[in-house]
């Protein structure tokens, strides 16, 4: 590279010597990086074992009737012979969890996109949408399921309402709050209200938004479900509902293992979406 | 567009230099609304910051330094009186790209890393079409951080930030640079570092500085004038001279002539 092009005669100063060029420092650091990996997956698969375990124990020891608890075993026979009513219950749970997801996060970050160009707009729906917020939720699933129906649609409006709130606040705050100096250095560099939408407000609000997405990921399962107990005959709200009537405690335990597990699977490809998307912000969290 | 850019280049370059200011404010009133009454933060200011000057200032806190700036930046406009950047109204030295902003937190954005921050400029506001952009990698290494292009913000310390800034603010080839307490918030060792390299850029890039500070030191050291302003409501207080032989460096602080002049702007100060 060429110096004398742009500043004949300047020595820049070096900075060099801050990089540690020494292989071995370097070889310390990245292997204490991946102990620490290894124990954050370790120690949660640890802790769940031991809590099984526990169970199992208290299940033997106090001679649980299986009606009241069932054993880790049994729960575990149940996933295995009936693994294929389970999946086929997951699939329309799954479904309506993923499409509520889509559609509420996607409508919270259109009305917060509003909001933040809207004062107005944000003073005649934000109290709106609170108010809709404080209904629970097994009191809008009755209100839904009259309005839309027996079929799915209920089930997505609800797990899209759930996850509706925490983004909408969400979103709105990533959107507005944004660095005032950063607005000033965009006014001085003459951009567009465009640019400063994707290049600034839109970037700041992502570690938000994740924040709020990874709450809607399990928030929208649930919303799922209980969407179920109301009038439907498939899903994993409903073979609860069924598994509870039948005093089948192995295959409530079960369904639930299976929706649990779904949940968190979820959650953690929104995680792992984070981590990817924002590097810079995950590195400073650390 | 196209037509004023060739009838520009066709003007000699010394003469167009010389003949108009960097700055020059005329009557420059600016007042604040606020629910608490009316505030003046300037009043009445008149100044002609020539072409290639380096020009300090220096005044109470909410003096009204940072209004100046933002006025003469086109961030705010003054309720009365005239600006001129260049000759135009600072609007279209705004959008020609002829002013850098250097802000005291150095405003990077956290999410890209110090290439791509020296990037921005050349990203918006139709940045990357103009003829006096430089080359971000060189910038970085005039600012004594080659090698550093891939870190994000949080990984530099705060000089090296300011030092990402300022590589920023000249990535157009601005003609004139605004720095509003750049190295308010670093140690000494390191602002004196930052202030020699500061003049080093000065020298070699030719643009005109408005550098504000709360520092003597600092305000003596590297300005060719000190413009003391008073506070309540702003005004110019006195434009001091510095006789100071160039290219300066950081042992002559010790110097006589320098310790009477800090003295003398460190009186004029106690009484704004
Ligand atoms: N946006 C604003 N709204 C209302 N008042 C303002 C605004 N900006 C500045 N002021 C007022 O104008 C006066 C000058 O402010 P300014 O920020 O220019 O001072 P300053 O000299 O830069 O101070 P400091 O050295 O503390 O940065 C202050 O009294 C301040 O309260
Ligand atoms: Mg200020």
């Amino acid at each position: 590279m060429s110096q004398s092009t742009l500043s004949p005669g300047v020595t820049p100063v070096s900075f060099g010597g801050a990089f540690a060029n020494d292989e071995s420092e370097r070889a310390r650091f990245v292997s204490a990086q991946r102990r620490l990996a290894w124990r954050k997956r370790l120690l949660p698969v640890v802790a769940i074992a031991g809590l099984i375990a526990l169970w199992g124990a208290v299940v033997a020891i106090f001679d649980v009737q299986p009606f009241i608890a069932p054993s880790p075993w049994a729960v575990a026979s149940v996933l295995v012979e009936k693994a294929d009513i389970l999946l086929a219950n997951l699939v329309p749970t799954a479904t309506e969890a993923l499409l509520g997801f889509l559609l509420g996060n996607l409508v919270a970050i259109v009305i917060a996109t509003a909001f933040v160009y809207s004062k107005a707009a944000e003073e005649a729906f934000f109290p709106v949408a609170v108010m809709i917020n404080t209904i629970p939720v097994v009191a809008k699933a009755p209100i839904l399921v009259l309005l839309l129906g027996n079929g799915m649609e209920p089930k997505i409006a609800i797990a899209a309402l759930i996850c509706f709130f925490p983004t909408l606040v969400n979103m709105t705050r990533g959107l507005r709050d944004v660095n005032p100096q950063a607005l000033e250095l965009m006014k001085v560099l003459s951009a567009s209200p465009r640019e400063i939408f994707w290049k600034l407000r839109v970037r700041n609000s992502l570690p938000y938004l994740f924040s709020a997405l990874k709450i809607a990921a399990s928030m929208s399962v649930i919303g799922a479900i209980v969407g179920e107990w109301i009038g439907s005959t498939s899903g994993i709200g409903a073979l609860i509902i069924q598994a509870t009537y039948n005093f089948d405690s192995p295959l409530l335990y079960a369904t639930i293992v299976v929706g649990s597990t779904f949940s968190a699977v979820f959650f953690s490809v929104i995680s792992m979406l984070e981590r990817r998307l924002l590097k810079w912000n995950t590195a400073r969290a650390n | 567009m196209l037509n004023t850019m060739s009838f520009s280049a066709q003007i000699p370059l010394s003469l167009a230099a010389s003949a108009v200011p960097a700055v020059e404010c005329q009557g420059v009133t600016v007042r604040f609304t606020t629910e608490r009454g009316t505030v003046t933060a300037l009043e009445n200011i008149d100044l002609t910051v020539p072409q290639g000057s380096f020009l300090s200032l220096l005044g109470p806190s909410g003096c009204g330094k940072s209004t100046l700036l933002r006025v003469v930046a086109d961030l705010i406009a003054p309720t009365s009186g005239i600006v001129r950047v260049n000759g135009e109204a600072p609007e279209v030295a705004r959008q020609n790209r002829e002013i850098g902003f250097v802000f005291q937190d150095a405003a990077l954005l956290p999410w890209r890393t110090a290439l791509e921050n020296v990037l921005l400029p050349l990203e918006v506001g139709g940045g990357a079409r103009r003829s006096n952009n430089r080359d971000p990698r060189e910038l970085l290494a005039l600012v004594g951080l080659s090698g550093w292009e891939d870190a994000y913000p949080h990984e530099l310390s705060g000089g090296m930030r300011q030092r990402v800034s300022i590589a920023r603010a000249l990535v157009s080839g601005p003609k004139l640079l605004l720095m509003d307490e750049p190295f308010g918030a670093l140690d000494e060792i390191t602002r004196d570092r930052l202030n020699e390299e500061l003049l080093q850029v000065w020298e070699s890039t030719g643009t005109t500085i408005l550098f504000v500070t709360h520092s003597i030191y600092e305000a003596a050291f590297l300005g060719q004038e000190v413009l003391l302003l008073a506070a309540r409501p702003g005004r110019v207080r006195e434009l001091v001279d510095v006789n100071l032989p160039s290219p300066r460096r950081l042992p002559q602080r010790e110097t006589a002539e320098f310790v009477e002049l800090a003295g003398h702007l460190r009186r004029v100060l106690e009484t704004c």
